[in-house]
């Protein structure tokens, strides 16, 4: 404790609070959805990106906003479309003619941005989704022979809608694997939709005040990465992600090493988010549905039968209760 | 809060949790010990099963036994128990930081000041019962009172095992004590000096012997053990006489080692003291229905023309009025000769029970000689007399008794010697013959059957 300064960005206890506040602020601008704002607040805190599944004016794009807002981040949308090409996502060389003559010149795309919201990124053609590959993990984006690095933090936030199904382009698991969560967002209750009528429909907006910036959060997210995980707790999240696999009668493909990792970075962040320093079982069990449910592909039993992706989670988790 | 009162409280813990354990195992244990003595009880019930009890309490004491082995070696461990603290409402920080003690770093230092800080402050929160459930405990409280009152209530078969089990522990020492004497009887076989015919006789002995054993072997109630202990005292004191008299030709015979006839001499003693031994043990107030089948009764006083003596065997006309004298070995049960002259015979001197009388002309002679010699007359109960070919007083058709005689098993009623139910036999054999009813060519055989016996 003594070599962190009371108050600074290195204080646990501190940014623990200020992660905590601005998650607050976001639920400000965001009637309901807490489940949702947790999940995306966990995948900033990890570095994650997230795939979020849902109908259309649901508060998607109010959300991302709102988080820029709270963090201070810039903020792009990309509306992908069938005829959306790679160059108009990641940019593209242009000739300048200018008094010494004419040479390219790299002109950035919308991806150029901390938090890029990627809507119905299905209704793009492989080609394009596949330009967000490199930028999604390497955070880079190359050009011709040239990289570009992303300012950091970069977040992806795409959206696509579970209906109307034709003329889409599903996402490939490959590229499924990236996204850190897929959260489904579901339609609010009666209660929460008589909020967002009031809120979005009323005389004054919620004012959304910053309440942290980018070093804060990579400074938190560097917090996050050091909380100590008990043998415990890292054998029931091992199980877990081996229980996707041999011997489950509903999988035909279980999940990657890239979802152990993922629920462990969830688990740290929500710990971290509650104010401990240690991962729970709980917090494990709660970040299993967003990280395993685009993980795993269900065999022709679990569909014939109606059974989901989370039906299939929650029994493995079942099967896994500690104490 | 230290790092060492931290630990402290996990070992509690952990302490509170092996005893809850231990007690948890020892109730299951107890559930399925009751259980198995409650079968083993239920059994002897309708089994002769001596060990009922005692393989009742081996089941409690081996469950008992298992509980604490599988209590010792799955006891809990140190993170093992921090988990259990941690289900308390500590979201897992307790066994992080027990996982962590050894590490440095500040977040681990952070961690761990928070994990004894949230033990410290939500220490009354950990709560472990070491009791079971009484539900729990009530079932093998349940069972062992059914077991004790199952181990308490008597029953038919409980006192037939413990009968069974008596007889079977005599016999398996009268199976070693004949092993004994049969040992001692091969080591005589083997002395050079014997005939053939000696040593066939040794041979038939040991034969008869092994008969015994495998009697013994085969008894499965105390009327069984009486019978067959009669017919060992029988055998004994049989072949304790027959083995004296081997030995006293043996040690007439110039070329026998005296080693051997004195070995011969101390195994006759030996076998007719336990015969008396069986006779005493076995037959206990049953000798006193002697006073029949006396042998060597001699010398009947001023007997003359003894008739109908009944019983005597080998009672040799009276004599004279003589006092009777030691009774010899038994010859040929025989009915008691005519005495002559003979009034008032007295008993014989070291006589046992057995008598003859007989009338005679000018008066009755008496014997009593000892019971030494083979059974050597039919005994025919009153129930079965005057049926079929055997005949007999049947004064009364009831179930007769036997008892014992000095040379063996009688029953009431009437007793034939040998000869006359042989000559009855014959005079049938005789009889059916004349009459045709045998197959052709088997006249002869039957014939040469009989007078072999003559």
């Amino acid at each position: 404790m003594s070599e962190w300064v009371n108050g600074g960005l290195q204080d646990p206890v501190y940014m623990a609070q200020r992660i905590a506040a601005c998650e607050r602020e976001v639920q400000k601008g965001i009637i309901g959805q807490r489940e949702i704002i947790r999940q995306v607040m966990l995948a900033m805190l990890t570095g994650g990106n997230v795939l979020l599944e849902g109908m259309p004016g649901l508060g998607k794009t109010r959300l991302v906003s709102t988080i820029g807002k709270v963090f201070d981040l810039s903020f792009k949308r990309i509306q992908f479309t069938p005829d959306l090409m790679p160059s108009d996502v990641t940019g593209t060389n242009i000739i300048i003619r200018n008094e010494q003559g004419s040479a390219f010149s790299f002109e950035r795309g919308p991806i150029f941005a901390n938090l890029i919201l990627a809507d119905e990124i299905n209704r793009a053609t492989p080609k394009t989704q596949s330009a967000l590959l490199e930028a999604m993990q390497e955070h880079t984006v190359t050009v011709g022979n040239d990289s570009h690095a992303l300012e950091e933090p970069f977040f992806v936030l795409a959206t696509q809608n579970p209906i109307e199904n034709e003329g889409t382009y599903p996402l490939p698991e490959a590229q499924l694997d990236r996204f850190m969560f897929k959260i489904l967002v579901r339609f609010p209750g009666r209660e929460e939709l008589k909020g967002i009528v009031a809120l979005t429909e009323g005389s004054q907006e919620p004012e959304i005040t910053k309440q942290m910036d980018s070093r804060g959060l990579m400074a938190a997210r560097a917090l996050v990465n050091q909380i100590p995980i008990a043998d415990a707790v890292m054998d029931y999240l091992l199980d877990i992600v081996m229980d996707t696999h041999a011997g489950n009668p509903y999988i035909r493909e279980g999940a990657s090493p890239r979802a152990a990792q993922a629920l462990i970075r969830a688990a740290r962040a929500k710990a971290f988010l509650e104010g401990r320093f240690n991962v729970s079982f709980q917090d494990v069990k709660e970040t299993a549905f967003p990280v395993l449910r685009h993980r795993i592909i269900l065999n022709f039993d679990a569909v014939s039968e109606g059974i989901s992706e989370d039906d299939v989670i929650e029994k493995i988790l079942e099967e896994n209760a500690r104490l | 809060m230290e790092q060492r009162e931290f630990v402290k409280e996990i070992r509690n813990c952990r302490r509170r949790l092996n005893l809850a354990g231990f007690l948890r195992k020892l109730v299951t244990a107890l559930t399925i010990g009751a259980a198995a003595g409650i079968l083993f009880q239920a059994a002897s019930f309708v089994i002769p099963l001596y060990y009922a009890g005692s393989y009742a309490v081996l089941a409690l004491v081996l469950a008992l036994i298992a509980a604490a082995v599988t209590a010792y070696v799955k006891r809990t461990g140190m993170e093992q128990a921090a988990l259990v603290m941690d289900s308390f409402g500590f979201d897992e920080r307790i066994v992080t930081a027990y996982g962590n003690l050894d590490k440095e770093g500040a977040f681990v230092a952070l961690q761990r000041a928070d994990a004894m800080g949230q033990l410290q402050a939500h220490r009354d929160k950990i709560r472990i019962t070491l009791l079971p459930p009484w539900k729990r405990t009530g079932v093998p409280a349940g069972l062992l009172a059914v077991l004790l009152v199952l181990a308490l209530v008597p029953s038919e078969m409980k006192e037939r095992a413990e009968e069974l089990h008596r007889v079977r522990e005599d016999a398996k020492e009268k199976v070693q004590e004949i092993e004994e004497v049969v040992e001692a009887l091969e080591q005589l076989d083997q002395a050079e000096e014997l005939t053939p015919e000696q040593q066939a006789l040794l041979q038939e002995m040991i034969e008869s012997l092994q008969a015994s054993q495998e009697e013994y072997r085969q008894l499965s109630s105390d009327e069984m053990m009486r019978a067959a202990a009669e017919k060992l005292e029988y055998r004994y004191e049989n072949m304790g006489s027959q083995l004296a008299g081997l030995a006293q030709s043996l040690q007439n015979g110039a070329a026998v080692s005296s080693v051997t006839a004195e070995s011969m001499q101390a195994l006759a003693e030996k076998m007719q003291e336990m015969g008396s031994a069986q006779l005493a043990k076995g037959n206990a107030g049953q000798s006193g229905n002697g006073g029949q089948n006396g042998q060597g009764g001699q010398s009947g006083q001023d007997g003359s023309n003894g008739g109908s003596g009944q019983n005597g065997s080998g009672g040799q006309p009276a004599q004279s009025g003589q006092s009777a004298q030691s009774g010899q070995p038994a010859q040929s049960g025989q009915s008691g000769q005519s005495g002559q002259n003979g009034d008032g015979g007295q008993s014989g001197q070291n006589g046992s029970s057995g008598q003859g009388d007989g009338s005679g002309q000018n008066g009755s002679g008496r014997g009593t000689g000892t019971a030494s010699t083979p059974h050597d007359y039919v005994s025919i109960p009153n129930d079965i007399a005057d049926s079929g070919n055997l005949t007999g007083n049947a004064v009364d058709h009831d179930a007769s008794e036997y008892f014992h005689a000095q040379n063996g098993l009688s029953w009431e009623g009437t007793h034939m010697s040998h000869e006359a139910v042989i000559g009855h036999y014959e005079q049938n054999a005789y009889e059916g013959i004349a009459a045709g009813k045998y197959p052709s060519g088997m006249e002869e055989v039957i014939k040469e059957y009989f007078s072999n016996f003559d």
